[in-house]
């Protein structure tokens, strides 16, 4: 069994939760990348080991890297494997600003047809930042 | 090597008055692949043929590219099979029926048997009679396992399984394909674990494939869609637009994106759309309700 195994946690992968498995998977490793856990050069498990851990299909773990390797924060290496890329980090945390951008935009369009004022609007996002 | 575990060419068999067939199906190597349908669909039929139980009508099997007749000892050497009607009460106890089945294959791999024991709480006194039937399943996937085949046909495995007995065969049949070269072929009702473990999917009804493919392929081609229509206004019918219910001009239906149905129905004067992405249950329950109502 590979090293790389068990120091790898990612986030439960359930079909109760919100989104495709294959997206948990690609949200799982931007966390895991964007928080400092994998670092860059870092290799990932096979599709095959990891598809055993998460008890998932092969399919799903490959779909999640092709994913993720198209935004370009994981490589591949013929024969090598794959591994976190130098910009991952980078890269996770721009995918993080994004997802955070288009999440703010919804919570503020639904603050809206709720009836709040946009000085409503800032109002309750600092109470919720602040814990109040 | 070549690269299909198994291939299908035009393949009949006819047990009157039901027909399989004529069908065709490709499962490539390394993959585990998924026969769902409902019952009677002809996927023990499948199963049967492939592992050489019955003889066909018409058509061709090749298993690893090997004839499947000329070379049934061969195919059996290198295949596991797990049936409904497998019994071993016969051997009276575990210990013996293992040291029956192992007999016959020359890459019985004792070690694996003894971990798959342990997993699956089996032990070798343990008598084959009073086993639960959930046990009894166990026991048959030990004794085609422990070969280490290359291609596993595994007819409903997981039935009358528990919720963990259940995770422990699937987390073994994906330890089992992790090196890549093994292939298993399962047949299911249990379409939520087939859609979480399963590569691949054939749905077939009544000896006809109605859809087969990647998974993660196969279930995000459909939608379910949600629209209105302006007043009296129909839609005609079309292949890949499934409509599950209508109340006046409002209307639920399952589209398949792939023929372009989403813009054809805005096109026919479809309001306000709305598309949810499906799971394979929902899918399933469609197609086969929609064949059953043609």
């Amino acid at each position: 069994m590979s090293p790389d195994r068990k120091q790898l946690m990612l986030g439960p992968i359930s079909p109760a939760a919100p989104g495709a498995l294959y997206q948990q998977i690609v949200d799982g490793f931007k966390r895991e990348i964007s928080e400092g856990r994998l670092a860059p050069g870092a290799p990932l498990p096979s599709f095959r080991l990891l598809a055993e851990d998460l008890l998932v299909s092969v399919i799903t773990v490959k779909r999640a890297y092709e994913e993720l390797e198209r935004e370009g924060i994981i490589y591949r290496r013929q024969g090598l494997g794959t591994f976190v890329a130098d910009h991952g980090l980078d890269r996770s945390r721009t995918a993080k600003l994004n997802t955070a951008r288009d999440l703010i935009r919804q919570a503020s369009r639904e603050a809206a047809e709720a009836g709040l004022k946009p000085s409503e609007i800032l109002h309750l996002a600092r109470q919720i930042i602040q814990g109040t | 090597m070549n690269e299909h575990a198994i291939e299908l060419r035009g393949l009949k068999k006819s047990y009157f008055p039901f027909q399989l067939g004529p069908l065709d199906l490709t499962v490539p190597r390394g993959a585990i692949y998924a026969l769902i349908g409902p019952n009677g669909a002809g996927k023990t039929t499948a199963l049967d043929l492939i592992m050489g139980m019955g003889r066909r009508d018409a058509g061709d099997i090749r298993v690893f590219g090997l004839d499947h007749q000329r070379d049934s000892v061969e195919i059996k050497r290198r295949a596991g099979y797990v049936g409904p009607e497998l019994n071993f009460q016969v051997w009276g106890k575990v210990g013996r029926a293992v040291r029956f089945v192992r007999g016959f294959y020359p890459d019985w791999d004792d070690a694996y048997c003894a971990e798959l024991m342990k997993v699956f709480h089996l032990t070798a006194g343990d008598r084959i009679a009073s086993l639960s039937f959930g046990a009894k399943t166990k026991l048959s996937l030990l004794l085609a396992l422990s070969h280490r085949p290359e291609l596993l046909l595994l007819d409903e495995p997981t039935t009358g399984l528990d919720a963990i007995s259940k995770q422990q065969v699937f987390a073994e049949l994906l330890k089992a394909v992790e090196p890549g070269e093994r292939t298993v072929l399962i047949s299911s009702h249990g379409l939520a674990d087939i859609e979480r473990f399963a590569d691949h999917v054939a749905l077939i009804k009544e000896g006809r494939l109605l859809l087969h493919g990647r998974m993660d392929e196969v279930v995000d081609r459909f939608r379910l869609a949600e629209f209105f229509t302006a007043d009296g206004r129909g839609i005609p019918f079309r292949d890949g637009f499934i409509v599950l219910k209508q109340e006046g001009n409002r209307w639920q239906a399952v589209l398949d994106q792939q023929q372009g149905i989403p813009g054809w129905l805005q096109s026919q004067g479809a309001q306000q759309l709305s598309l949810t992405p499906m799971t394979l249950e929902d899918l399933f329950i469609a197609l086969v309700r929609e064949k059953e109502a043609a």
